[in-house]
């Protein structure tokens, strides 16, 4: 658990790399989107067999690789950097993080066992009409029958929804609310595929009209499924703008080196320039953030003595519960506002070119965007950092 | 050493601080900082002598510099284990003031790397224990951010000793220090980077004559130094005649990474604003909350990045990425200033005659110091631009050109 990466993670991040300069330019992630096909599932494939991405975060007693949420950032920041779309995000991160609350089911670990794989693919619908990752915007409700529960309600934003060979959905029962599974079948069950701005994430209208589906885990874990997969979600979508971000400022810089206007290379004019400083300190921060968050959901306690007044108290209970939010919180507000300024300034850098269809700038601004609303509002970060360091006595 | 041993390094070094703390720092210091009692603290800290007492013992000890080497009474320390023992200090209200930063912060590395045995052994150890103070004499009146068309003449007389007259400005501290960086024109038929050399100046010298000058704040910490005929022996050279820009690249480098806020995570400044909109009431308005929560996201994600540039810098020298963390400070510190004010429910525009000058004013005064102080946020995009990303150098058509042959501004 560090702040530094160890020479087994630059080793992953190589090895994710050159992967997906492979086989998931950002070229061919744009052909397949704007084909509608979901996914290149020799590239899903040779991520699973090649390196283990898909069970790499996984505990090693379900098959998996044992890493941490820093292994997986890294891996998330590399996909983040070519706009990989497909199921990766939604399998890997959301449905199996999900299942990770609930590990002690073995319907769980069987779910987890095949995604650690790359077997199966993977959907969770927590999102509903007021867009809010809450449990209290939940409606969507699951009736108890013999032997299992109907879900009546309506599920939005589900990414990979339309497509992914299992659904997840977090439903109210009477007394609190838990995480279900829509088994294969999916009587009363409606996917309406929708029309996105962000074509390399396909996202779903999930109806559910009395569809049965199976408990997973206990009758009230929903609560701590919303709240662990909002994090860990937030800290990986977080390393995914980084990536990005990256992306976008390694372009830019290139354009601006190569493209002459006046008779100079236009990255010499001060206007550019400093627009660009600008950009390269935001990726510093973002990437810091995100991992600083990453660092803090894998459970480290300590930082060469700079998390707390002392390193040697171990961090517990509330303190480190108020550590994870807030870091969370500060990735999840700042990546995002980052990535989308920096998606904004690579247009306005490429002028003319940069607004056509054909370049890829667009992509990342639609990216950008979306981003913002796949984990409920961004305003939920906020209010969360509000409530933390505005508390009676501050933050600490 | 692997990531797990340095976390245990550093709190093993600083539970041994706290150890050596508990039987040199005195009793009723302790004391103070234990009950809270800021009063009798600030009576305590405003003791010259006692200070200069407490100074030498730190120093002694090697806690004022744990970063230099061993053999200079330093404990051979990475960056972050520095940081972590100067927050320990600050705790006890018991390290070095701001107007030692030049001395330690930028002085100290700079000697160390540049000097001579001689020179370490005359300037680092007197430095460590707080005995002279240093200022930085570097800017002049025609050279701010364009820095190496300085103009200070250094003229070398036949004894191998240097005669220097000009003029220095914004030398913080420079009315009660011991000694100055300075850096002089020694070679001007070479391009201006070329022909600079870097002196250790005994600001007691005939003909050195500081002049503060008063800021925008009120305050009068700065000062223009006036260099009339002053002798110079060359035994005060630091560094290679005419290399005193490269020797200048350490002490600004060392400058950058030191102006971007401390290696920590958890409540700043803005915390300290949320405080007090509490008390004032504006925490209600959803308006304000929100700028607040901005920028104590920046200030956090700041902070998250200047903890890793300790971690990963703490075997190496700070580098231009430095210059990110100083540009976003600047800038940081001069929101956090304004927004102090507009907390206030009457602005901090007016107080009762007699009284200290509210708080939220002073920091909304001082909010551009580090947007200029250290270079300023151009030049830090300039850099960063340049040497972080690669872009093509600004166009400077004096930078190969003889220093003599320039155009008069």
């Amino acid at each position: 658990m560090e702040f530094v990466f160890s020479q087994e993670q630059q080793e992953l991040r190589e090895a994710v790399r050159r992967m997906l300069t492979e086989l998931a330019p950002i070229a061919r992630n744009r052909a397949l989107a704007e084909t509608g096909e979901r996914y290149d599932a020799r590239c899903y494939r040779a991520m699973a067999e090649q390196i283990g991405v898909q069970g790499l975060a996984l505990p090693e007693n379900l098959g998996g690789g044992g890493g941490s949420l820093i292994d997986l950032a890294l891996v998330c920041e590399e996909q983040g950097a070519v706009l990989l779309g497909g199921p990766f995000f939604g399998t890997v991160v959301l449905a199996a993080q999900a299942l990770l609350v609930c590990q002690d089911d073995p319907l769980s670990q069987e779910l987890l066992a095949a995604i650690g794989e790359g077997e199966r693919t993977a959907a969770l619908a927590v999102l509903e009409a007021d867009g809010r990752w809450d449990l209290a915007s939940l409606t969507t409700h699951a009736e108890r029958v013999r032997g299992g529960y109907l879900l009546r309600g309506t599920k939005e934003l589900v990414l990979d929804g339309a497509d992914a060979d299992e659904l997840l959905v977090v439903a109210r029962t009477d007394a609190a609310a838990a995480l279900f599974r829509l088994p294969p079948g999916e009587h009363g069950v409606h996917r309406e595929r929708l029309d996105v701005l962000d074509a390399t994430r396909p996202l779903a209208r999930l109806r559910l009209d009395g569809a049965p589906a199976q408990l997973i885990g206990t009758a009230d874990a929903g609560e701590q499924v919303l709240r662990h997969v909002h994090r860990a979600g937030t800290t990986m979508l977080a390393a995914e703008q980084v990536g990005a971000s990256r992306q976008c400022v390694e372009l830019t810089t290139r354009y601006a080196r190569e493209r002459k206007q006046f008779g100079r290379p236009i990255g010499a004019f001060q206007a550019v320039k400093h627009r660009l400083a600008d950009m390269a300190s935001r990726l510093e921060l973002a990437s810091a953030a995100a991992y600083w968050a990453a660092w803090r959901c894998a459970g480290a306690t300590s930082l060469a003595g700079f998390t707390s007044t002392d390193a040697a108290d171990p961090m517990v209970g509330a303190t480190a519960d108020h550590a994870i939010d807030e870091a969370v919180a500060v990735a999840g507000a700042y990546c995002g506002d980052a990535f989308l300024r920096t998606a904004s300034d690579t247009i306005q850098l490429h002028g003319g070119i940069g607004f056509t269809w054909e370049h890829d700038a667009h992509l990342f601004l639609r990216r950008a965007r979306a981003d913002r609303n796949v984990l409920g509002s961004p305003r939920q970060h906020w209010v969360r950092l509000g409530e933390l360091i505005g508390a009676e006595g501050g933050s600490r | 050493m692997t990531v797990e041993e340095r976390d245990d390094h550093v709190s093993a070094t600083v539970r041994e601080l706290r150890h050596w703390l508990a039987g040199n720092l005195p009793e009723d210091w302790q004391q103070a900082v234990r009950a809270g009692d800021g009063e009798a603290l600030a009576a305590i800290t405003a003791d010259p002598a006692r200070l200069s007492a407490w100074f030498e013992t730190l120093g002694a000890a090697g806690w004022a510099t744990p970063q230099w080497p061993s053999t200079w009474g330093g404990f051979d320390c990475g960056t972050d284990v520095a940081a972590a023992i100067r927050d320990e200090l600050d705790h006890w209200a018991a390290g070095r003031p701001m107007a030692d930063f030049v001395g330690l912060t930028l002085g100290g590395p700079t000697i160390l790397e540049w000097g001579s045995e001689a020179q370490k052994q005359r300037y680092l150890p007197p430095l460590a224990r707080g005995q002279e103070r240093w200022c930085q004499l570097f800017s002049e009146p025609g050279a701010g951010s364009d820095l190496a068309a300085l103009s200070t003449d250094a003229t070398r007389k036949a004894n191998g000793d240097w005669v220097v007259t000009g003029q220095k400005v914004w030398s913080s501290f420079a009315h009660e220090s011991q000694f100055g960086l300075l850096m002089a024109r020694t070679d001007s038929s070479a391009p201006k980077h070329h022909g600079i050399t870097y002196f250790l100046l005994d600001m007691h010298s005939r003909g050195v004559r500081p002049r503060p000058l008063r800021q925008l704040t009120g305050e009068a910490e700065f000062n223009e130094v006036f260099l009339d005929e002053v002798q110079v022996p060359d035994s005060a050279r630091l560094g290679p005649v005419n290399e005193g820009w490269r020797v200048a690249l350490t002490t600004l480098m060392a400058e950058r990474s030191g102006l971007s806020g401390r290696p920590v995570v958890g409540p700043g400044a803005t915390d300290q604003l949320a405080r007090r909109a509490r008390q004032t009431g504006a925490w209600e308005s959803p308006v304000l909350r929100e700028k607040i929560l901005e920028l104590a996201v920046r200030e956090r994600a700041l902070q998250m990045a200047t903890v890793r540039a300790f971690v990963q810098a703490s075997s190496r020298q700070p580098g231009a990425e430095g210059s990110i963390r100083k540009l976003v400070h600047g800038e940081l510190t001069e929101e956090i200033g304004l927004l102090g004010t507009e907390l206030e429910p009457l602005g901090a525009i007016a107080w009762t005659p007699g009284a200290r000058q509210p708080e939220a004013t002073s920091r909304f005064l001082a909010g551009k110091t580090y947007c200029i102080a250290g270079g300023t946020s151009e030049i830090q995009r300039n850099i960063i631009g340049e040497r972080v990303l690669g872009l093509p150098k600004d166009a400077d058509p004096e930078r190969d050109r003889p220093f003599a042959d320039r155009e008069r501004g």
